[in-house]
């Protein structure tokens, strides 16, 4: 096979994905827009989690209930351009299928519990016994030993990122820890670090003929960024905690209100020349003691009331530019309407669209990772669950058009349900002004 | 050092944008060069600072993230010397829009594949916009959920700098697939990071596709979420525990041990049993379970829980965390040393790999590799 210039760089990779909500599911949407074949292996009697969630505007509607699994959002936003394969891993048929096509892949990624793949026989001694070479790539919450003692402890999403430390650095100086509600820190560095372990693995395997064996502790992983906090207690006792939105390299960093409801701005203003920029636009508003950075520092509460004072005068979108045309960091504490009519996000195509089976078609967010000669490519939407289950079998794993009936009537595998049922999202016919050159989403 | 990208050369030019990535690297086995003024990296000036090391010397930023790296120290108005330590690099890191410095500006290697990892992008409106891990978090939608209802939203972890280190993850994933292609088609090409596409690819709980789904503003609900009861963060006798229950058997496991701990026969009346019915009397609910989590200390609750099969982690500290008994066990910690050679406590390698990849060496002193390089 000639290589050229513009393949993208996983052509002819393929990975047996075993994902469920985000952290492996991310991982292989990296892959898949870089040319990967991705398997989502789903299982209908242990659905991934976004597949429960379904959508909200289908709540009520009972004629669409057995097509919900492929209305949430989440399924395109993490599943993209992957090819859905169902197959019931508990069922001797079914686990033999996987199997197969185990065999013709090049990488399996996991975020399945650790425990949960040697009870179903998908750890990485049973994987490379049927495929030696293999890039096995597994993000379990404690890591693969079974004698470390929370090996069995189950953790995930929201529970997580309070374990790693992040909730405690969460939050104004003298509150309680605020907690991270909307964001899972650990799922997403686990993901991106799990590509960054499969790519490292697919070049020795290429370089070497060898496969690897790479376990993310999603607790070890996470914890890997707090190097400077763990030396600093080591060194000094110091237990390094939430400062709200202030910086430990300097002042003013805050953020704050301006003129409207829940309307803010977040300024970052740390450095001299920072400062000096900032002074020139507050003026008198400020007292003149703080152009002393120690003052600034040790002051901060008067600092950030006289800022506080200033900017409630002002629309913060208005603000925003005016600071930034001075020179300053700063930006409107966005909202999700705010996101929606964010113009610079939309005009750098951070909204795709493509086809889906079951919705004609769907958004969902860009690749943050940008290469210039091999940009990516996004093949379909999220697939529709078993979507891909028979030309998989077929194509992948050779099987006979009868022998995949027959595993299907075994209950070993299953394919899309109801193909033939398809609806639109109620904002279908919004969807373009998601996309650049458009006029402003504001008035959706 | 040895390592899957040994014989890899890169050069970082950048400050905490691209650290992260430049230390997994160099953990990895390639020759990482940080490239610092005579004045030194601004790592360097980043606090918490050790004692009794003067400076530049005495960050624990720049002691933690350089690892493994070489230190050589090019005046940026010398073009050649730039021309000569960028000559053989693989990958250049930097975070700066092209042609607004020498370095930007500066003709490189064909083969060199540049990643530049960037506030808003190379393209777009808001190109020339500064940034910073807060400027991020407000730029992605997090910002403004995460917090008390009557205190200003927070940035989340805002110390740690995660926009940062995702927007370092997010280039090393893509200078890993441009060297990948480079060595398939023998083409280097360049990588793009927007930091606030970093952040905005790690929330999209807050994102348009959720929000177009169910229209619902986001607002910040402190440290519980009314999608469950309970659902957050309880007090306990030494800090907090983060408690998610949603799933029917997570509720049955969690009533029983608040009733069997406090006596309480209310709260496993199966009334209860409904998700909604909890979220509607959250208060009462909150009440019982603290009744229960003001006994014990977070890993009590959090073994006992676990046990129960309950979702319950602890709220660690940095203090609870270096003492937690699961690390220990595992060996996770390792040590680096400092220029005085005091050694420190340190993470140990961020993934477990059956091949022999990651091995760490201290963090350089100021030029301590620009004769190597330079001579």
């Amino acid at each position: 096979m000639t290589v050229t210039e513009t393949d993208l760089p996983l052509n002819g990779i393929r990975v047996f994905e075993l994902g469920i909500a985000i952290a492996s599911p991310y991982c292989g949407k990296l892959m898949a827009h870089f040319g990967a074949d991705v398997l989502k292996v789903e299982s209908q009697t242990s659905p991934d989690v976004v597949r429960i969630l379904g959508s909200a505007w289908l709540k009520d509607r009972d004629d669409l209930a057995a097509i919900a699994s492929d209305t949430s959002p989440y399924v395109s936003e993490m599943n993209a351009s992957k090819r859905s394969v169902g197959l019931e891993l508990k069922t001797a048929e079914g686990k033999a299928a996987a199997m197969q096509l185990l065999a013709e892949c090049d990488v399996f990624l996991a975020n399945f519990g650790a425990r949960a793949l040697v009870d179903l026989g998908f750890d990485y001694e049973a994987v490379a016994a049927v495929n030696p070479d293999i890039v096995y790539v597994q993000l379990p919450g404690f890591g693969s030993n079974e004698d470390l003692p929370y090996y069995p402890f189950v953790a995930w999403g929201p529970n997580q990122a309070p374990l790693v430390g992040m909730d405690d650095f969460t939050g104004h100086a003298q509150d309680p820890p605020a907690g991270i509600a909307t964001v899972a820190p650990p799922d997403y560095m686990s993901a991106l670090h799990a590509a960054i372990a499969t790519i490292t693995g697919l070049e020795q395997r290429d370089a070497t003929g060898e496969g690897v064996h790479v376990d993310i502790s999603q607790f070890e992983t996470t914890l890997a960024l707090l190097g400077p906090f763990v030396m600093d207690y080591e060194l000094t006792g110091t237990v390094h905690t939430r400062m709200g939105n202030r910086s430990m390299w300097g002042s003013p960093q805050g953020v704050y209100p301006c003129s409207g409801d829940e309307r803010w701005i977040a300024i970052s203003a740390t450095e001299k020349q920072d400062w000096e920029a900032l002074r020139a636009v507050l003026g008198s508003c400020v007292d003149s003691d703080f152009d002393d950075p120690l003052i600034r520092v040790s002051a901060q509460d008067r600092l950030d009331e006289q800022i506080a004072a200033w900017t409630a005068g002002f629309e913060s979108e208005d603000l925003a530019g005016r600071l930034q045309a001075a020179g300053i960091a700063a930006h409107i504490v966005s909202t999700n309407e705010d996101l929606l009519h964010d113009t610079h996000v939309t005009s750098r195509q951070w909204y795709q669209v493509a086809e889906s089976t079951r919705l004609g078609r769907d958004v969902f967010t860009n690749s943050p990772v940008k290469l210039s000669r091999t940009s990516g490519r996004w093949t379909g939407a999220g697939p529709s669950m078993g979507q891909h289950t028979r030309e998989v079998l077929s194509e992948v794993a050779g099987m006979s058009a009868g022998a995949i009936d027959n595993l299907i009537a075994v209950g070993g595998a299953f394919e899309q349900i109801d193909p033939e049922m398809t609806t639109t999202r109620p904002w279908e016919d919004w969807i373009h002004l998601l996309l650049p050159g458009t006029e402003d989403a504001r008035d959706l | 050092m040895s390592g899957p990208y040994s014989g890899l050369r890169v050069v970082d030019t950048t400050g905490l944008a691209g650290a992260y990535a430049t230390r997994l690297l160099a953990g990895m086995g390639a020759d990482v060069i940080r490239l610092e003024p005579p004045e030194g990296s601004p790592l360097r000036r980043l606090g918490p600072f050790a004692e009794g090391i003067e400076p530049p010397e005495n960050s624990l930023w720049w002691s933690y993230l350089a690892m493994g790296s070489q230190s050589v120290v090019i005046d940026p108005e010398d073009t050649e010397s730039l021309t000569k330590v960028l000559a053989e690099a693989d990958v250049l890191f930097e975070d700066r829009l092209p042609n607004t410095s020498k370095l930007s500006t500066q003709d490189i290697n064909p083969k060199t594949i540049r990643t530049r990892i960037l506030p808003f992008g190379l393209t777009g409106p808001k190109r020339d916009w500064r940034s910073s891990n807060l400027i991020a978090w407000a730029a992605s939608g997090i910002l403004y959920t995460t917090g008390f209802t009557d205190r200003a939203p927070v940035a989340p972890a805002a110390p740690v700098q995660l926009a940062y280190h995702a927007s370092a993850a997010s280039a090393l994933v893509g200078t890993l697939l441009a060297l990948r292609s480079r060595r398939l088609t023998g083409v280097a090409q360049e990588v793009e990071i927007s930091m606030q596409e970093a952040a905005l690819s790690i929330a999209p709980e807050t994102g348009v596709p959720m929000f177009m789904d169910d229209r619902v503003h986001r607002e910040r609900s402190g440290n519980r979420r009314d999608l469950g009861r309970p659902f957050g963060l309880y007090p306990c006798q030494d800090g907090f525990v983060s408690i998610i229950v949603l799933m029917p058997r997570h509720w049955v496991a969690m009533s029983q041990w608040v009733a069997e701990a406090t006596d309480n026969e209310s709260i496993v009346e199966e009334v209860f049993a409904d998700n909604a019915v909890r979220v509607e009397a959250r208060d009462l609910i909150d009440d019982w379970v603290e009744e229960l989590t003001q006994r014990h200390t977070r890993l009590e609750l959090f073994e006992e829980g676990q046990r129960r099969g309950i979702p319950i982690t602890p709220v660690n500290t940095i203090e609870a965390l270096v003492e937690d008994p699961h690390l220990q066990v595992a060996d996770f910690w390792q040590t680096t040393s400092l220029q005085d050679d005091t050694e420190v406590k340190i993470p140990g390698a961020p993934f477990r790999s059956s091949s022999a990849w990651w091995s760490m060496t201290p963090a350089p002193r100021l030029g301590q590799h620009t004769d190597q390089y330079l001579s």
